[in-house]
């Protein structure tokens, strides 16, 4: 289990309708900043490897060598054209695993498993994630938001038992917890007990959308695009994508200047406390969101309200919506990380807290101290006087 | 002998509705103080197993990892799904598992149910762990089909297929939902959004003597109980709890606050005339022009 037998850090790619997904860019970003210096610390000449499968892929290869891959192993096939999660996690596997592949992308070496591997943490790459770490039998950590390489001096019952072992190169994965305010860090770490040595790699994640920058394309990078031709298994494709229909969801943001969103503020009186929060968006015209604790459930309510309200289709934060209203208004909400990351972009923030020590404080524009019940009605008769509401 | 065998996989969960959950001054999780609940994935997943006993007939078996009292999931569970059989995978040296070796001694389990199972059911992911990874990795460890952010399935029992429906989420787009045709043995994650329909006098009907047995079975849910410890369920220890988790949780830490982001102004809610004044700000800033 020499460090000298894996190298390279691979991206999986997602397209949608020819079109790329905007954490896969960001993914690619994040990569090449951690390569670059992963490099430079260690005097190597690794690279980042995009995966992307689909059909009709071929133009998209460039676009990601301009956003920093410095290889594309790409599979195009009809077949690929949409994401079943057999087909994609073979095909993935395959490319980890091929020897030729390796070689092609490293002619100097022998053949070495990935390192490192980024999937996105949505739809597709959360479960995506989950099934090639199974077949690549290698641990995997999810709706990850920070990310470091260091050798780290770890000393674990089992993994070293119970001795002080550096573990070189590894990758320090850090992912919000449901609170939004602690961070756990999770490494994948061989098992270099003597008694059950065994080889994780690659250490890999799910990255959050919306966290990582892309890099300015540069239209100058070049590099190697080398076609991958899978074999399927026809059992496999006995699973087929019988229709595909676009909807829109029935919480639309997008059309609204001003969301008003609530949190746990609400608890002393739940019911009462959304109808007031529903007042205050009817006077100021506005969608309603939430934070994410309301998603769960937590208060007991009426059927009406939980199944309209408490939902994730309005949920704004880093496992829900991010927008950018000219007006939000956050009533009982703490601003936990994971709620600021999808607000936080609106262009004026009114905040309704009874606590000014309260991370919200520090995100808004306005801070309005006070509990919702004693503001809010006083708050929707000033805005009729003043007559505020502004047609969407 | 039923013609569909369906299996549940759940997870007792702290229980976060209010009264039960209890958080420290810092906003995170008291888990010592706070209740545990079937979780509301795995009650969701439940529901959808339960549609498979009305319309199909199904027997229904539930897993559940987790120490001795995790068997109050159980029972809470085969109280929405009227189950036959239910298991708990109880051993100490499973504590401490991330999700691969989660799903080592799920997929053990699953194998070990009565019948061979056609369908798994699980739910869209743990509200304290919130990964989402363990159903698709017992699935992969299966050898099943994985279908995630299922909305709606039926199954063709002469086709011995199962026809679903799933939502695609995706940064920048608009939602999906994909109707995918799968050959039996499924495992289905269960999307939040899932809801059974029961439309006619008949599936009605059945619906309300499954609702009955339910009740009765699940009163007397210790005579459905099979325990197993890892002996038993007969896993490699090599792959199950610590021993078997490629990953390990290094250090836990409180987020740091960033730097305040925007100056607020600080306006008394009991004051008509700060009330005002917040108003007009708001105001001012709904009129902005708006230059992109």
């Amino acid at each position: 289990m020499s460090d000298n037998n894996y190298q390279h850090l691979y991206v999986v790619i997602e397209v949608q309708d020819d079109k790329i997904v905007p954490v896969s860019l960001e993914m690619l970003g994040e990569a090449r900043r951690l390569i670059d210096s992963f490099n430079k610390k260690y005097q190597s000449n690794e690279k980042v490897v995009a995966i992307l499968l689909g059909h009709n892929i071929k133009e998209i290869c460039n676009t990601l060598i301009e956003y920093g891959a410095d290889v594309i192993v790409y599979a195009d096939s009809h077949e690929l054209k949409n994401y079943r999660n057999n087909i994609y996690t073979k095909t993935i596997s395959q490319i980890a695993q091929d020897e030729k592949l390796s070689a092609q992308i490293s002619p100097s070496s022998k053949f070495k498993k990935p390192r490192y591997m980024f999937f996105a943490a949505d739809s597709i790459g959360r479960h995506l994630s989950s099934t090639v770490l199974v077949a690549l039998d290698s641990g995997l950590a999810s709706d990850i938001n920070k990310l470091e390489i260091s050798d780290l001096k770890i000393t674990h019952q089992h993994k070293t038992d119970g001795k002080p072992v550096t573990y070189e190169k590894t990758l320090e994965m850090y992912r919000p917890d449901f609170s939004g305010f602690l961070w756990t860090t999770i490494l994948c770490l061989d098992n270099k007990n003597p008694q059950i040595e065994r080889d994780y790699h690659p250490q890999s994640c799910s990255i959050i959308p919306g966290v990582f920058e892309p890099i300015a394309p540069d239209k100058g990078r070049k590099g190697p695009i080398i076609e991958y031709m899978p074999t399927f298994d026809q059992n496999d494709l006995r699973v087929k994508i019988l229709s595909r229909q676009v909807i829109r969801s029935g919480v639309d943001f997008d059309s609204y200047k001003t969301v008003v969103s609530f949190g746990r503020g609400i608890k002393d009186a739940p019911e009462q406390n959304i109808k007031l929060v529903e007042q205050l968006a009817k006077t100021l015209n506005a969608e309603i969101g939430v934070s994410l604790p309301i998603s769960k459930k937590p208060f007991v309510v009426s059927e009406n309200v939980s199944s309209k309200y408490m939902i994730s289709d309005r949920v704004i934060g880093t496992s829900g919506r991010r927008i950018s209203p000219m007006l939000y208004v956050a009533v009982g909400i703490s601003g936990a990380m994971q709620h600021v990351v999808g607000m936080q972009d609106s262009r004026f923030i009114v905040a309704i807290n009874p606590d000014e020590n309260s991370p919200i404080k520090d995100e808004c524009d306005v801070f309005i101290k006070g509990r919702m019940e004693d503001v809010i009605p006083k708050l929707v008769e000033e805005i009729k006087q003043q007559s505020l509401a502004v047609n969407a | 002998m039923s013609d569909l065998n369906v299996a549940i996989v759940i997870k007792l969960e702290p229980d976060f509705s209010e009264g039960n959950v209890s958080y420290n001054p810092d906003g995170t999780l008291n888990r010592a103080e706070t209740k545990n609940t079937l979780g509301p994935h795995s009650a969701i997943a439940a529901h959808a197993a339960f549609y498979s006993k009305v319309m199909y007939d199904a027997k229904i078996s539930i897993g559940t990892m987790g120490p001795p009292i995790a068997d109050s999931s159980l029972q809470m569970a085969q109280r929405i799904c009227d189950a036959e059989e239910l298991h708990l995978y109880s051993d100490r040296i499973f504590a401490g598992a991330d999700t691969l070796a989660t799903a080592e001694v799920l997929k053990t389990g699953i194998e070990k149910m009565q019948g061979k199972i056609d369908i798994v059911f699980a739910g869209h992911r743990a509200s304290d762990g919130e990964t989402g990874q363990t159903g698709p990795q017992t699935a992969w460890k299966l050898g099943f089909t994985f279908l995630g952010n299922v909305i709606d399935y039926k199954v063709d029992l002469k086709e011995r297929t199962v026809i679903a429906k799933r939502m695609v989420s995706l940064q920048g787009f608009n939602d999906i939902v994909e109707e995918i045709e799968a050959p039996l043995p499924v495992f289905i994650s269960v999307d939040p959004a899932y809801k059974a329909n029961f439309n006619t006098v008949l599936q009605r009907l059945s619906l309300e003597k499954y609702k009955k047995e339910a009740k009765i079975r699940s009163d007397n849910y210790k005579h459905y109980l099979k325990v197993f410890n890892a002996q038993q369920l007969g896993v490699d220890l090599k792959f199950v709890g610590l021993l078997g988790s490629p990953t390990i949780v290094y250090k836990v830490e409180r987020i740091p606050k960033g730097k305040a982001t925007r100056q607020a102004e600080i306006l008394d809610g009991s004051n008509q005339e700060d009330l005002r004044k917040a108003v007009a700000k708001m105001k001012e800033a709904l009129s902005a022009m708006v230059i992109k």
